[in-house]
């Protein structure tokens, strides 16, 4: 246990007003060491991450680093007394170069002008020193969602910082990213970087991490060595119960007669996607797998009228359908649940009720808004999707990250659509939560929607659909059911010797 | 958040009725002379003035609201005003069709401003500066320089449906205002400019027909500062193409001292009428402050700021 003093959380306590976020949590991190943060959603994670970065500030409790006290009053200081960042959300500034986004903020001058060379060559070093083949001089706008999250690393670096902070750092990496991010990491530790890294997905956590804290309603619950704990443990002591085993599924509806829930037939968007064709019947979950840039996000959204189509048709239930906007998909049955809930899923100057009501209202066009059958409505969702939130009546930003994520599923589901699109439904929300979002898809299946997952999660995909179609590089590469869906045969598909 | 805007509406209310009795302590009048700022034909006169203000600001507080903004509606009230006095006076046609067809120069503008954001996709700022440098223009060529002279022709003055003719423009903006602030708190209308200003991307995935609700606003603000400028038209008796110069901006920062924000997503049209009359007030009583003359500017343009900076003090303490 530490003998050198690392970093020191001393009954660090913070309400967000009748929220008790954080209740007294202690818990320290050893210099050097990799130390692993989870818990569910409104564990407190993110509130312990916001004190380290200076965001927000603590009502009680102290940090200590080494033994001295760290006053985080911004985040400024946060980065002057070494402690990087590196977001879940990703923070990139889309209009400026790779070097322009490592120095913001903090650019090297010379007599008051900007050193661009000087940054510039910093900047390859960076790169260098993590193998990331990208120029300095490249706009942000032009990476990928990986090499904007490796940016950021290497933006923490650029600040000689002692402690590193990732939060959920993979979230929108594939596996072979993930490799990538996982070696740098490494090589840091090497280098003597305190690690602090949080992530829902167990497996990386056991793979990265030397030791793991679990955090559960703001509360500290325990501290673990990594070589003494089984993930089941670990999941346990997040969730505060043994997760029910998950109910064998009745598998689909058996009536063969009736026409699928979705027929997409040689759909046709360049320069995303060409010639898909996919159904998915009444009952029926299909995973849609495929890395970042296969497309698959482009499809769903072109289906649900986002984009106009090219070529090919598109019926719902045997009936044909051409939706120029998502109001028309809406109201033909098809509802698109969004990768990205801060940006197209809520509203946050409206209240929880507002959001959870809207797609079904502009369904139906009603007129006058009814506030008292739209508070019923809303509770009644709130209650079966068990929404942790202090009433309907407030903005949604009060929400923690998964319960935003249910109010986001909830508010499409609540139209009671014929075909259910769901854009990586996961991302980002821990354990009990995916738990909870899988079980209300199956749901919604066994009620005889007809789902397609959209996931880069090849677990996820695997545990919750009957059918699995690959797609890559806009082409469906081909689809894997029953004993032959194996993780292997999936990644076969999604990356290079295509069966097709 | 209904709760929420009563009470920044109060907050106005209250700025307010500190403005009137400040101004009624510190213009108190020597001996028995009547109050040159606290008395009925004096605030008459407020209302007068301030609800050609505040019919615009009622549409400008809805662009607002719907993350938009509108340069144009000192345009478009000249023009508007143009349009009817030119048809009343030089064409000969009736009071009401002349001044229906200055109503409906907003339409047109509307629909234009509305086409460049919602087709062409410019951006609300660079389509409505461009509308009100045309709407601007078109009046000073119909009126090539000369004004047409409304009041000559109105025989014994104007009295719509027999009211004293200073009534008119209060009365058109309270039930103006009562019709919107309905539409915007109580129907789906009013939620999807709401929507669409909080997050347009989330509204457009929830099924709202986002290009729908941006036409519907523009058009409503088209309409709402040609009526006034119709208004205004027949309160000066003139129809004039350099009437209502500069007018845009003192409706949007009417609407933001009434709560409405420019990120779009939060106001309420109330707030902005309640701003015009926070203005009103101001025009009508520092000119008649002794020395205050050269200095009516400048405290204009600090209380717009003092107000706007101590209700987001305020907006941080609510929960």
């Amino acid at each position: 246990m530490p003998t050198d003093p690392g970093l020191e959380f001393r009954n660090v306590s913070r309400a967000f007003g009748a929220v008790r976020a954080l209740r007294g949590v202690s818990f320290g991190v050893v210099r050097g060491e990799v130390h692993g943060l989870i818990g569910e959603n409104g564990a407190g994670k993110s509130t312990l991450l916001k004190i380290l970065a200076g965001i927000v500030q603590p009502d009680a409790g102290e940090i200590h680093w080494r033994g001295e006290r760290l006053h985080l009053g911004s985040p400024r200081e946060a980065l002057e007394r070494g402690i990087g960042m590196v977001y879940q959300e990703m923070l990139c500034f889309e209009n400026l170069s790779v070097a322009g986004n490592i120095f913001a903020g903090r650019e090297i001058t010379r007599r008051g002008r900007l050193a661009h060379a000087e940054m510039r060559a910093r900047t390859r070093a960076l790169l260098d020193e993590l193998h990331l083949p990208i120029s300095p001089d490249a706009p942000a706008e032009s990476l990928s969602a990986a090499y904007r999250q490796l940016v950021q690393v290497a933006r923490a670096l650029a600040f000689d910082c002692e402690i590193l902070v990732l939060d959920e750092p993979t979230t929108s990496l594939t596996d072979a990213e993930t490799d990538h991010l996982f070696a740098v990491l490494e090589k840091l530790k090497a280098r003597g970087t305190t690690l602090l890294y949080v992530s829902h997905r167990l497996p990386e956590v056991f793979r990265l991490c030397d030791r793991i804290t679990v955090l559960r309603d703001g509360a500290y619950v325990e501290t673990c060595e990594r070589r003494s704990v089984t993930p089941d443990h670990i999941v346990r002591a997040m969730v505060g119960r043994d997760l029910p085993p998950r109910a064998p599924r009745a598998s689909q509806v058996a009536d063969r007669t009736a026409p699928p829930a979705l027929a997409v037939d040689g759909l046709g968007r360049r320069p995303w996607f060409t010639n898909v064709s996919l159904t998915v019947n009444a009952g029926e979950i299909v995973g849609l797998f495929g890395l970042v840039g296969s497309g698959r996000s482009e499809f769903l959204e072109t289906i649900f009228g986002l984009y106009r189509m090219e070529a090919g048709r598109v019926r719902v239930a045997g009936r044909e359908i051409q939706a120029a906007s998502p109001r028309d998909a809406i109201r033909a049955g098809i509802v698109l649940v969004p990768e990205e809930r801060q940006r197209q899923g809520l509203l946050f100057n409206l209240t929880v009720r507002h959001n959870l009501v809207l797609p079904e209202q502009t369904a139906r066009g009603g007129v006058r808004v009814r506030a008292a059958e739209e508070r019923r409505t809303a509770l009644a969702l709130v209650d079966t999707w068990r929404i942790k939130t202090a009433g309907v009546e407030i903005p949604p930003d009060a929400l923690s990250g998964g319960n935003q994520q249910k109010v986001v599923v909830a508010k499409w589901l609540a139209t009671s659509p014929t075909v259910i699109l769901l854009d990586e439904p996961t991302k980002g929300v821990d354990v009990g939560a995916k738990f909870e979002i899988h079980e209300i898809i199956r749901r919604e299946a066994a009620r005889g929607a007809g789902c397609l997952v959209a996931s880069s999660d090849l677990p996820e995909v695997l545990a919750l659909a009957d059918r699995i179609v690959v797609m890559r590089e806009g082409q469906i590469q081909g689809q894997v059911a029953g004993d032959g869906a194996t993780e292997e045969a999936v990644m076969r598909l999604a990356t290079h010797e295509g069966a097709a | 958040m209904k709760k929420l805007l009563r009470i920044r509406e109060f907050s106005t209310v209250v700025i307010l009725l500190l403005e009137i009795l400040f101004f009624t302590w510190w213009l108190w009048p020597d001996g028995s002379r009547t109050h040159p700022f606290f008395n009925a034909s004096n605030f008459l006169l407020i209302l007068k003035y301030s609800s050609i203000y505040g019919i615009a600001a009622v549409g400008a507080a809805i662009v607002i609201i719907s993350g938009g903004i509108d340069l144009a509606p000192g345009a478009v009230m000249a023009l508007a005003g143009v349009v009817g006095a030119e048809l009343f006076v030089v064409r000969d046609w009736g009071l009401g069709p002349a001044m229906t067809m200055g109503v409906l120069v907003g339409l047109a503008s509307g629909l234009l401003t509305s086409a460049l954001i919602v087709v062409v996709r410019l951006p609300p700022f660079i389509a409505t500066l461009g509308v009100m440098g045309i709407t601007r223009g078109i009046a000073f060529i119909i009126t090539e320089g000369q004004y047409f002279d409304v009041s000559s022709k109105l025989v014994g003055g104007w009295r719509p449906l027999g009211l004293p003719a200073d009534w008119v423009a209060p009365i058109i903006l309270i039930a103006l205002a009562a019709v919107f602030q309905m539409l915007m708190t109580a129907f789906q209308w009013g939620r999807a400019v709401f929507s669409v200003g909080g997050n347009e991307t989330a509204a457009l995935f929830s099924g709202i027909a986002v290009g729908r609700v941006k036409t519907s606003v523009y058009v409503i603000a088209g309409l709402l500062a040609a009526t006034s400028g119709v208004v205004l038209a027949l309160v000066q008796g003139q129809g004039k193409a350099d009437l209502a110069t500069g007018y845009e901006l003192d409706i949007i920062a009417s609407s933001v001292v009434g709560g409405a924000s420019l990120s779009g997503g939060r106001g309420s049209v109330v707030g902005a009428v309640l701003g015009t009359l926070i203005f009103g007030v101001l025009r009508n009583a520092l000119p008649q402050i002794p020395g205050a003359t050269f200095y009516d500017r400048l405290i204009v343009g600090l209380v717009v700021i003092v107000i706007v900076v101590v209700d987001q003090l305020l907006l941080k303490k609510r929960p």
